[in-house]
């Protein structure tokens, strides 16, 4: 019988399932509202429709990020930080710091040649560290958030943006923009604060590499750029950056599964039922 | 359901001991309220940890512990109101809340002319005066008073400086601290002269002689009582601590104080006979490294206990250490004794700090209660409006990380498995002492969660 393994990684922002067999068979990333438990169904029936398999089929799922305790269906819950690890251990064996630059909040995590946790670091007082930054300047400057990495590589000036705080950064950005600098050296400029601001976190940690950005951060060009230098070393990025968190889950779920197994303890498994929650 | 949400989730106590000092504060509280209506004693401003406590009590004066009613007014989550009040007088946030709370609350009392409405634990009376001492770490405790009487101009301050030699590598302080000494001596003489003034009474050097003796008992069986948490499992951990700070930080030189110690150490000897631990079962041992707690989230302790995590030791509060084994001279002076006793206090890690390179004596006291009290991790809180403790903290995480790695591990450079040694997990919280709005609790539950998947991670990579 073929095993499946699934992660749904329920962030702040994004949430993203991962269907697991030998490979990924499947992933799915939707945005997250705020009724966390209706949207993990959704994405789990899109990743199921995705991997054409029936939810009885699933052997083992584990649930992550912020929002891991609303996943009724989940086997097992895992903080995001292990996923992160495990996930991204799996593509980068070499990997000893991840960032991840996620919609809310910014963490750094540096891991053994296992993915396993050694140290970790998180931002999550300040929009100023997180992709909400980006987005609200994306706004200011009237670009969607997928045009503002490219946009910012034309920069060869980046503006100096002082205000550590998003809302007065934004404000700053609307009267530089009144003044006519240029929108690439502004958002150059707001990827160069925002990569400053990471570095300094990732920094407390002892930088080792090698180094992989994850979570939103990693889809924007001009923020990899502006913290490759900031960190002065090479980033690197997975294929979906998004989607590290789900994947580590569904390979901790595979793990634990299999060492159930080996020591002839089965894991209790939660009923494979997908109902609709109404949180309010 | 506003109220609901205001109100905390109550903390669950492991001892019978900690779950009795609530009562107590509230107590105390009110005593000095009562004290105050019926004017038969003297009110005094004052803080914690100045060793002044005999003298105040000699002398009959009621101590009013300013940080603790602010730590009340936290911990009950009411302190937003007194916090917006200061700031409203034009003082900024990022100051110490505690002194911003208790200036707030003295400055609405004053204009009321009575208690602010629904003082927490019926409020903070008026002094009579108020002593105040920075020592070398704490300004907001030279400052404070200074604010508050503005809106109090007829309440006298007495400031005490309070120094002791700094740690220098290459020096045993003991060859300066004779100076230092000379200088406290001078500073608590002119407390009792201000005192004896205030109160128009005359210092009882045989009462203040059997204070410091009962003082002196009562740090040392502090010590032994909390030296029975090192048990596995530990019967008591750094939450109930956080109650039982109480008699050591506001009713020392007190019977009741002593009393408490014996009660709780004939309690902790009873768990551990008994093999009863603060967790069921306890699969992590964790050391509160520093920063004063989040008064308003103490439940959070909890929070690592249903986890399996224990805290067998901390250094907040602690302020005592084993008096036989400080090296001062012996007097018969009371005051020369509590100056001595300052001095040795602080002075009480310097000799093993400089035997380790690297080290330093706060860290050399964190490298102390890893070792004595088989700690698996160190958590520390940076609150941000403590700017005496904030920089501190990091850098000794920072050194201890550095010189202490206590830990084998395998890891594999260039295919190769090799063993080596790595220091101590570690995790910092961030929030503050009382200004809840800097807190929030799915952030620091979600921090808690991935501290305890390090550690069960690192134990797994262990390499013995």
């Amino acid at each position: 019988m073929t095993e499946y393994f699934a992660g749904i990684d329920i962030g702040s922002t994004m949430t993203k399932a991962v269907i697991l067999e030998n490979g990924v068979i499947a992933s799915v990333i939707g945005p997250t509202g705020p009724e966390q438990r209706r949207l993990a169904n959704k994405v789990m029936e899109e990743a199921l429709r995705k991997a054409g398999l029936a939810f009885d089929a699933m052997t083992y799922i584990v649930s992550t990020g912020y929002g891991r305790i609303n996943v009724p269906f989940a086997d097992k819950q895992v903080t995001e930080i292990s996923c992160h690890a495990k996930g991204v251990s799996s593509l980068f064996p070499d990997a000893r710091t991840i960032v991840d630059i996620g919609g809310q909040d910014s963490k750094a995590i540096t891991i053994d040649a296992h993915g396993r946790v050694t140290n970790f670091i998180m931002n999550d007082k300040c929009a100023a560290g997180s992709g909400r930054f980006v987005e609200v300047i994306a706004d200011t400057v009237g670009l969607k958030l997928e045009q503002m990495g490219e946009v910012s590589l034309q920069s060869n000036h980046p503006a100096q943006i002082s205000n550590i705080c998003t809302i007065w950064a934004q404000q700053e950005v609307a009267s530089r923009l009144a003044e006519g600098v240029p929108i690439p050296d502004l958002i150059a400029g707001v990827h160069r604060s925002l990569a400053d601001r990471v570095a300094r976190m990732v920094k407390r940690l002892k930088l080792q590499k090698e180094v992989i950005l994850t979570g939103g951060g990693g889809k924007n060009k001009g923020l990899v750029k502006a913290l490759s230098e900031q960190l002065d070393c090479e980033i690197l990025v997975p294929p979906e950056p998004l989607i590290t968190g789900a994947l580590g889950a569904a390979l901790l779920g595979k793990e634990l599964y299999e060492k159930a197994l080996r020591k002839n303890q089965p894991q209790e498994k939660k009923p494979r039922v997908l109902e609709t929650v109404q949180i309010l | 359901m506003a109220e609901e949400q205001k109100k905390p989730k109550k903390r669950m106590t492991a001892t019978q001991a900690a779950a009795s000092i609530g009562p107590m504060v509230k107590e105390f509280i009110a005593g000095a309220v009562r004290a105050k209506a019926e004017g038969k004693q003297k009110l005094a401003y004052t803080f914690i940890v100045c060793h002044h406590e005999e003298i105040l009590r000699a002398l009959d004066v009621l101590p009013v512990w300013t940080e603790n009613f602010a730590g009340v007014c936290g911990a009950k989550r009411d302190s937003e109101r007194f916090l917006q009040r200061a700031e409203s007088l034009g003082l900024s946030r990022s100051l110490c809340t505690y002194a911003l709370c208790g200036i707030g609350f003295d400055q609405w009392r004053e204009e009321l002319g009575q208690m602010p409405p629904e003082a927490p634990w019926g409020g903070m009376p008026k002094p009579d005066f108020m002593i105040s001492t920075g020592q070398i770490l704490c300004d907001p405790r030279a400052k404070w008073y200074q604010a508050s009487q503005q809106y109090m101009p007829d309440v006298p301050i007495y400031n005490m400086d309070l120094p002791y030699p700094l740690f220098e590598k290459d020096q045993d302080h003991r060859d300066v601290w004779g100076y230092y000494h000379k200088y406290i001596v001078n500073e608590l003489r002119g407390l009792i002269k201000f005192l004896e003034e205030q109160t128009g009474k005359k210092m009882d050097y045989d009462r203040l002689r059997e204070l410091a003796d009962l003082s002196d008992r009562t740090w040392n069986l502090i010590h032994e009582t909390y030296e029975l948490r090192k048990a596995v499992p530990c019967p008591m951990g750094t939450g109930d601590a956080m109650n039982t700070m109480v008699p050591i930080n506001f009713m020392m030189a007190t019977q009741d104080s002593y009393n408490f110690f014996l009660n709780l150490n004939k309690e902790l000897k009873e768990k551990i006979a008994k093999g009863e631990g603060e967790v069921e079962n306890e699969k992590y041992r964790l050391l509160w490294g520093g920063g004063l707690p989040a008064w308003f989230a103490l439940n959070d302790f909890n929070y690592f206990n249903s986890k399996g995590a224990s805290f067998p030791a901390e250094t907040t509060y602690r302020m005592i250490a084993p008096l036989y084994e400080m090296d001062i001279p012996e007097t018969k002076d009371p005051v020369e004794h509590l100056a001595w006793r300052w001095l040795g206090y602080w002075t009480f890690w310097y000799d093993k700090a400089r035997k380790r390179p690297g080290s330093e004596p706060d860290v050399e006291r964190l490298i102390n209660f890893i070792e004595e009290y088989k700690i698996d991790g160190v958590v520390m809180h940076e609150a941000f409006s403590c700017r005496t403790w904030h920089v501190g903290l990091i850098w000794q995480l920072h050194q201890l990380g550095k010189i202490y790695k206590p830990i084998p591990v395998y890891v594999v450079t260039k295919g190769k498995k090799e063993k080596t040694y790595r220091e101590l997990p570690s995790l910092i919280l961030e929030s503050d002492i009382i200004d809840i709005t800097s807190y929030s609790e799915v952030d620091t539950r979600n921090k808690i969660d991935v501290f305890i998947e390090t550690l069960e991670s690192i134990r797994k990579n262990r390499a013995d």
